[in-house]
């Protein structure tokens, strides 16, 4: 029903629009037509205006030297403690699976960054800043702020993965050699992996939507589970079949195996291999460059499909009982 | 005199004049004041049953499958296991004691403790007890699931000095938190970021998946310093009595010395950086303002 002046009912409200800039229509109600936009450039807008502050937020109100350490010294670490555990046991006799772990460990920094920087923008601006109510009614799409403010951790992510790789080539012996890898399979698969990254956010985001201020481990419990079935830092094949069926379900594995199989051909398979389900299944000791890219586009429709509607179901819930604006804290 | 008229005084527990016993009674409501709605959210926000306990299970349960992947000694399990327990607690001490004070600041709490007449250790206590309480149903799942998954096997001789370290690790462990609290507050909108480098990085140096005297002088360093450290390390060398793994840490009986006075040296820092805190929040006011 259109919001307008008391015995109007024939009349648009958006008809009776002065143009007066921000000022009040001529009949002095509230005109939906001036807040729906929503086009393209609407959200373009919203989102570079949501990455900017994303990136303002991560990186500005820090000291610079402080940033970078932060950013490379977590995915640093957690690929030094995997090293380390491989030359313990192996005392450095298998250097192409210390290659992998670097590889592996890089990479999920990135899906962690990514998953975190959607969720943490909700609890941020729910609990923290307390601004969640009012981005939710303005103008720009929800979902698109979302994913501006969880771009900047994702690009955050990604140079601590970059660097983590880098110090594994330099110092860790990690195989790399440009003139062999498949660039056109690592871009499609990079790109496919970042869109979705994204989706699990999202999914994720939703469900801090419902949650309390204590959500802010959530991300990393569920990367954490995400990174026993994704073939990050061992191949799946050592796991029990049905451990291996769900992570053949998981985008994130194909997109793992992507990057392996485009710049580090020299490096096993974590989907294939001896006594994988995968080889039992297809008869193949490991998924070609196609397979690998059709299996995360599926999986990934999968996954985006259910993100968005669960954020739906989400959002509406959140609307429906008044959590928006629902700070908590223990 | 009318009992609205101003007299100076040097704390809201000088100002309020109660009797000692008073006081006393008035800090122990306070820390059950602040634990209670850390364990009572145990049972009210269901989704951390799965997100805190099955979810961290199943990134222990990764480590445990990068050594069975490298047909690792079946101790290293153990390790493994013992030390996805242990991040239970430092992941408490991180998020909720380090950070947290920062967070009552900036939900607009904090001047209201400041402004009451009880002591702010006892509000620190209180966020001790409940995240104690509330780790330790995590950390006793992981354990006892990933245990029996994984068919650990343990072998104690010393019941009781175990008990004695793993009760001197949480001591510590809190004892830092409250340490860190005051300070992270101090450095205002950067205690986000260190929490992100007190965690992998700490579980690196502290050998949470393998034997910290792999790291030589780091581990060294690790060891006199960060509490995850060397209880991890002395707990492992009583819970796996007679299992190879390297050596060159000192004895469990050292180790548990070094725990108590890391925990001493711990709260009397967090008494002091608290009393330097208040003196500040009095002076210049700033730490109400949020979100800086």
């Amino acid at each position: 029903m259109a919001v307008g002046p008391s015995g109007s009912g024939t009349t648009s409200p958006s008809a009776t629009t002065t143009g007066d800039g921000l000022a009040s229509p001529a009949w002095g109600g509230f005109d939906p037509a001036r807040a729906r936009g929503r086009d393209v450039r609407d959200h373009w807008r919203s989102f570079r205006t949501a990455a900017h502050l994303g990136w303002l937020m991560e990186a500005n109100w820090t000291d610079p030297l402080l940033f970078f350490i932060y950013s490379v010294a977590k995915p640093l670490s957690a690929a030094l403690i995997l090293v380390v555990m491989v030359e313990i046991v192996s005392g450095g006799a298998d250097p192409a699976y210390r290659a992998f772990v670097v590889v592996g460990t890089a990479l999920w920094s990135l899906v962690l960054a990514g998953i975190a920087g959607l969720a943490w923008s909700i609890l941020d601006d729910r609990e923290r800043y307390r601004m969640l109510r009012y981005v939710y009614v303005s103008p720009s799409d929800f979902q698109v702020v979302l994913l501006g403010r969880g771009v900047a951790r994702l690009a955050v992510g990604a140079m601590g993965a970059f660097i983590t790789i880098a110090v594994g080539v330099v110092l860790l012996g990690v195989p790399f050699d440009p003139l062999r890898v498949d660039w056109l399979l690592l871009i499609v698969d990079l790109a496919l992996g970042l869109w979705v990254i994204v989706a699990i956010g999202m999914l994720l985001a939703a469900i801090c939507l419902q949650t309390r201020q204590e959500s802010w481990s959530y991300p990393e419990a569920l990367a954490g589970a995400l990174f026993l079935v994704s073939g990050v830092v061992f191949p799946l094949a050592v796991l029990p079949s049905a451990l291996q069926a769900i992570g053949m379900a998981t985008p994130l594995t194909w997109w793992i195996e992507g990057v392996r199989h485009a710049a580090f051909p020299d490096m096993p398979s974590s989907v294939g291999g001896a006594g994988s389900l995968w080889s039992t299944l297809t008869g193949t000791a490991a998924p070609d460059a196609a397979t690998i890219i059709v299996a995360l586009l599926g999986t990934g429709a999968v996954v985006t499909l259910a993100a968005t509607g669960v954020f739906r179901v989400s959002e509406r819930r959140a609307k429906d009982r008044g959590l928006l604006d629902q700070t908590t804290g223990s | 005199m009318s009992v609205f008229a101003s007299s100076p005084a040097a704390s809201p527990q000088e100002a309020a004049a109660w009797s000692p016993r008073r006081q006393l009674l008035t800090d122990l409501r306070s820390v059950r004041g602040r634990a209670y709605p850390r364990i009572t959210g145990l049972f009210r926000e269901k989704s951390w049953v799965f997100f805190e306990i099955l979810l961290p299970f199943l990134a222990t349960s990764a480590f445990v499958f990068v050594y069975r992947a490298l047909q690792a000694p079946p101790e290293y399990v153990g390790f493994v296991v013992l030390g996805g327990a242990m991040t239970a607690f430092w992941l408490n001490v991180i998020w909720m004691m380090a950070s947290q004070l920062w967070w009552e600041k900036s939900q607009g709490n904090l001047e209201l403790y400041f402004a009451a007449p009880m002591s702010f250790m006892a509000i620190l206590f209180g966020m001790a007890v409940g995240g104690l309480v509330m780790s330790s149903s995590r950390a006793l799942v992981v354990l006892a699931v990933a245990t029996l998954l994984y068919g650990v096997s343990f072998a104690v001789d010393q019941w009781l000095l175990l008990l004695a370290v793993f009760g001197l690790t949480l001591a510590a462990l809190y004892g830092l938190g409250m340490m860190l609290a005051s300070l992270f507050l101090m450095w205002g909108r950067e205690a986000f970021h260190l929490t992100q480098l007190f965690t992998e990085p700490v579980y690196f140096v502290s050998g949470l998946n393998f034997p910290v005297a792999r790291l030589g002088l780091l581990g060294a360093l690790a060891l006199g310093t960060i509490p995850l450290a060397v209880g991890l390390d002395a707990m492992r060398q009583l819970a796996f009595v007679g299992a190879e793994f390297p050596v060159g840490t000192p004895s469990p009986e050292v180790e548990a010395v070094i725990l108590v006075v890391m925990t001493a040296v711990f709260v009397l820092a967090a008494r002091w950086t608290l009393n330097v805190l208040e003196r500040r929040a009095r002076q210049e006011g700033r730490l109400s303002v949020r979100w800086q």
